[in-house]
């Protein structure tokens, strides 16, 4: 008995894999997914369970991977109570993000977060003298971005989003209009409007604006020429998550599913017959034809339960082969494939978004805790001539007052003896006042942060496990320096807040210590995983051409966030779904 | 009988009170399971406590089509428990009370569907059905006698519009007597299913599957069995499973009153917050309903407030050694505004 051929085989079932399957089923194409994680939150009791687990053990909130269960078998970053961590270093700094290998993928606890990259993030070595150009263009990415906005679902008002350069055609409008804004965003747009900073010379607008997001608002009847928006609902339950409820924990499980997870895109995949989706399938190697260089098949381990424990090696065949798992995981297994990599660079160029916290209390109540994470960001930063000397970044608002904080304040009240009636009182007037502000700084392509495998780190079914090496470039640093330094002082001045931000050394637990100039900062990661298998105008420097395509494998497609050249400070969810969008397009040629 | 706009007008104000007179007993038991427990059961009372909040609206928007003005906020809009249900034919009481046997039997009573729908004897109706029916005639023959436009003179701007609602079904704007039929048809067919039918004709979406009408929607939960496409009235549930355990369930007073705990008393004053808060809600939507639209978004977050308050509620002790607090829906009346949420 032969195995089955398909026209595609997916390695991944995370939002890049689903929407490549999507395109390529719609086209008439069969498609196998292999998916290394467990079904987990596809099935609506395990969804259940997870949230349980979120809403009853301390210690889970707050962290990305917070509520999901440790898997041996297809091991994740950042799982907690794990028998032992999953990356390894050759470097001192730790590498702060991670990410999720379950069916749906990463879109489970991703923020929604979905703003477009700015033109100037696609040519920062024309326009800058820094990191490369892409081989496409905003230009070029643009009708692909509407189309993942399309199957996204993303809540924005196009007038909010005109920067930079940013642009969308005549009558183009969101799926749904933007999240109302929080009280926060009020009260810092009200204190912010009109007022600029000062930097390399020139004058930045201080804008508070509503941030595009995925998550189900109310549709916007002018949506696709009139057509309209319906919002989709939680899999396996149409009359929940049309809309968000302001749970305030998007991350890092949306308790409605108002938030989209590619579970959505895939539980309509799962009902067409040219899908097939087949869980606990890590893959391991790719089979490579040493005269044409095609993959002639992905070897993949089926391991029997969840968790691990007993597998069997099989082999799926595939007239194109795409890889769709994570960055990190991508890059892994094509260094545990000998592929793609005459250019050297395959695991190279990892990059992240340095992620900063600052905060204080307003002069008058806020009320946060209330309204999904985050609904407006100072996006005046993102680009300007300062790049030429550090980082760009992005100013994201936060609706969940100081986070982790409440907790500490009740003990530092208890400490000083404030009981009953006092304590009440005084929670309320602190905590209703809180405010703070995320920083997100952009980092530059480096040859030194990547990814390498090692024979001797491997996870229980024998597969490697990621070694990294991670560390931050004075660019990002001075980025950091300027939005502590200068921004965040112009911002407390104008809007009266009283700064009450500390990093405590040694740095507390998700954090990491950085020292620039004599000053120290604790840094965390975004979760915002990109550049190991970069794109390229020629093969000598990059992974994959303009349509993700590895150069060296004629059949071979690298898809996902690991394709970006640079991160600018778009969130990378939508970006990596528009070129998994367009890569999908160029496999459609391939395949006719 | 012969109908008046008036009377037509009085009727549909009867249906947004008989609408609305189900939504505190199907809160009530929804909220009084256990998280976690009951899975399917939160899942049925709630998905079917959403559509009544749907024909509410509905009953909103054919008023509002026929120049009338939804009220809310009258007296005696929001029933004193235990209540018997008009339209029903004095069968049967319905209380605030936990999700228990009682309920469920009182909950496929209020949803059972009555044979063909008969004609109703002047002003007598023994089904919601037939009530319903006779709105409908009552719209045919004054649309005949007077013509459409005279009878649909009421202003697009007070139509509930479909953005500004979700779940549960399509929201119908009503501008006219084909899409006050089809509101109608919605009402009766969410309810009772079509045609003999266990499902309801429309809420097939994405290739999941219909939804059985409300009746047979609680059905499932009596016969501990799902219904599946191809069951019919007479064979009855035959897909999976549905476990119930009445046990995992706040064991919550039936029929709370609020006067009941002494002024001053913490129990007292977070009754006393909820009515005032679910009055509220009534005022935010009657508002919403005559030409406010915006304070839909504010009802919306009235009724997550309301449901945070009923499960802290629902977790105190009421004193008697037995039960826990229960929910007094009746001091929603009177409360004409809000203040900040």
């Amino acid at each position: 008995m032969s195995a089955p051929h398909y026209d595609a085989v997916i390695v991944g079932g995370g939002v890049a894999g689903a929407l490549v399957a999507r395109e390529l089923s719609k086209a008439g194409r069969s498609v196998l997914i292999l998916e290394a994680g467990i079904e987990g939150a596809m099935n609506p009791d395990t969804y259940r369970q997870y949230l349980q687990t979120l809403y009853t053990e301390g210690g889970v909130r707050g962290m990305p991977n917070g509520p999901y269960p440790w898997n041996a078998a297809a091991p994740s970053p950042g799982i907690p109570n794990a028998p032992h961590p999953y990356y390894t270093y050759d470097t001192t700094m730790q590498f702060m993000s991670d990410y999720l290998r379950m069916l749906g993928g990463t879109t489970l606890h991703w923020q929604g977060t979905s703003l477009r990259l700015v033109p100037n993030d696609f040519r920062m070595q024309s326009t800058y003298g820094q990191a490369l150009d892409w081989p496409i263009t905003y230009d070029d990415l643009e009708p692909a971005y509407r189309r993942a906005e399309a199957e996204l679902g993303v809540a924005a008002d196009v007038e909010d989003q005109r920067f930079f350069g940013v642009w969308f055609p005549e009558g183009y409008v969101y799926p749904m209009h933007r999240m109302p804004q929080s009280r926060v965003d009020q009260f810092f747009d009200a204190a912010l409007t009109g007022k600029s900073v000062k930097l390399f010379g020139g004058n930045y607008p201080l804008k508070v604006i509503s941030i595009p997001v995925a998550r189900n608002s109310t549709p916007n009847p002018k949506y696709a020429l009139g057509e309209g928006y319906e919002a989709v609902p939680a899999v396996g339950d149409r009359d929940q998550g049309q809309r968000c409820q302001g749970n305030s924990v998007c991350m890092p499980l949306c308790p409605v599913q108002a938030k989209y997870s590619a579970l959505k895109t895939i539980a309509v995949l799962a009902r067409k017959p040219t899908v097939e989706i087949r869980t606990q399938c890590v893959a391991s190697k790719l089979i490579i034809d040493s005269e044409s260089g095609r993959i002639t098949g992905v070897e993949y381990k089926h391991y029997e339960k969840p968790g691990g424990g007993k597998f069997r090696v099989e082999t799926a065949h595939g007239t194109l082969v795409v890889l769709a798992a994570n960055a990190i995981e991508n890059a892994t297994l094509l260094l545990a494939s000998n592929a793609a990599n005459s250019s050297g660079q395959v695991g190279r160029n990892l990059m992240d978004h340095p992620y900063l916290y600052v905060w204080g209390y307003s002069p008058t109540p806020v009320y946060p805790f209330r309204g999904p994470d985050t609904t407006s960001g100072v996006e005046s930063l993102r680009d300007g001539r300062f790049r030429q000397v550090h980082a760009s970044f992005r100013a994201s608002l936060a609706n969940w007052g100081w986070s982790s904080e409440p907790g500490n304040q009740i003990s530092l009240l208890l400490g000083q003896q404030t009981y009953g009636a006092a304590l009440r009182r005084e929670l309320a007037h602190r905590m209703s006042r809180m405010v703070k502000i995320g920083f997100m700084f952009e980092q530059l392509p480096s040859p030194t942060n990547r990814v390498t495998i090692d024979p001797r780190q491997r996870d229980e079914l024998g597969n490697y496990r990621p070694v990294l090496s991670y560390g931050y470039a004075d660019y990002s640093l001075k980025g950091v320096e300027t939005a502590v330094k200068t921004v965040w002082p112009t911002i407390t001045k104008f809007a009266n807040v009283q700064d009450e931000t500390v990093y405590v050394d040694p740095a507390p637990g998700g954090y990491q210590r950085v020292t620039y100039n004599g000053t120290g900062y604790n840094l965390m990661g975004s979760g915002h995983i990109v550049g190991t298998h970069r794109m390229g105008s020629s093969r000598k420097d990059s992974v994959t051409d303009r349509n993700m395509k590895a150069w060296d494998h004629p059949n071979l497609y690298v898809v996902g966030a690991g394709n970006q050249v640079t991160i600018g400070t778009a969130n990378p969810t939508l970006t990596a779904a528009a070129l998994s969008i367009r890569a999908a397009d160029a496999m459609l040629k391939d395949l006719r | 009988m012969s109908w008046t706009l008036e009377s037509l007008r009085e009727h549909l104000q009867a249906a947004l009170d008989v609408e609305h007179a189900t939504i505190p007993p199907y809160f009530t038991a929804w909220i009084s399971i256990k998280d976690t427990t009951n899975v399917e059961a939160a899942e049925i009372i709630r998905s079917v406590m959403l559509e009544e909040m749907l024909h509410l609206t509905l009953a909103a928007n054919l008023l509002n089509a026929v120049g009338g003005r939804p009220s809310l906020t009258h007296q005696g809009f929001v029933p004193r428990y235990p209540h018997r249900l008009p339209f029903s034919g004095d069968r049967f009481e319905i209380n605030i009370e936990r999700f228990s046997k009682r309920a469920l039997e009182t909950f496929v009573a209020i949803e059972r569907p009555e044979g063909p729908r008969a004609r109703p004897e002047a002003k007598k109706f023994h089904t919601i059905a037939q009530f319903y029916a006779a709105v409908r005639e009552g719209i045919d023959e004054l649309c005949e006698r007077l013509g459409e436009q005279a009878v649909f003179t009421g202003t697009v701007a007070r139509q509930v519009q479909p953005a500004a609602y979700y779940a549960a079904g399509e929201l119908i704007v009503v501008t006219g007597r084909d899409t006050a039929h089809r509101a109608i048809t919605e009402i009766a067919e969410q309810g009772e299913g079509a045609h003999d039918s266990v499902f309801d004709a429309d809420r097939s979406i994405c290739g999941e599957g219909r939804e059985p009408a409300h009746y047979y929607r609680f059905m499932q939960l009596v016969k501990g069995r799902r219904y599946r496409e191809g069951d019919t009235p007479k064979s009855g549930p035959s897909g999976a499973r549905i476990d119930v355990d009445f046990d995992a369930v706040y064991p919550i007073q039936p029929n709370a009153r609020a006067h009941g705990y002494p002024k001053g008393s913490q129990v007292r004053g977070a009754l006393d917050a909820f009515g005032h808060g679910y009055g509220q809600l009534l005022a935010a939507l009657e508002a919403a309903f005559t030409g406010a639209p915006d304070r839909m978004t504010e009802g919306i977050a009235r009724m997550f407030a309301l449901r945070d308050q009923a499960r802290a509620l629902m977790q105190i002790p009421s004193g008697d050694g037995k039960t826990t607090v229960g929910l007094d829906f009746s001091q929603g009346r009177a409360v004409l505004d809000g203040g900040p949420i």
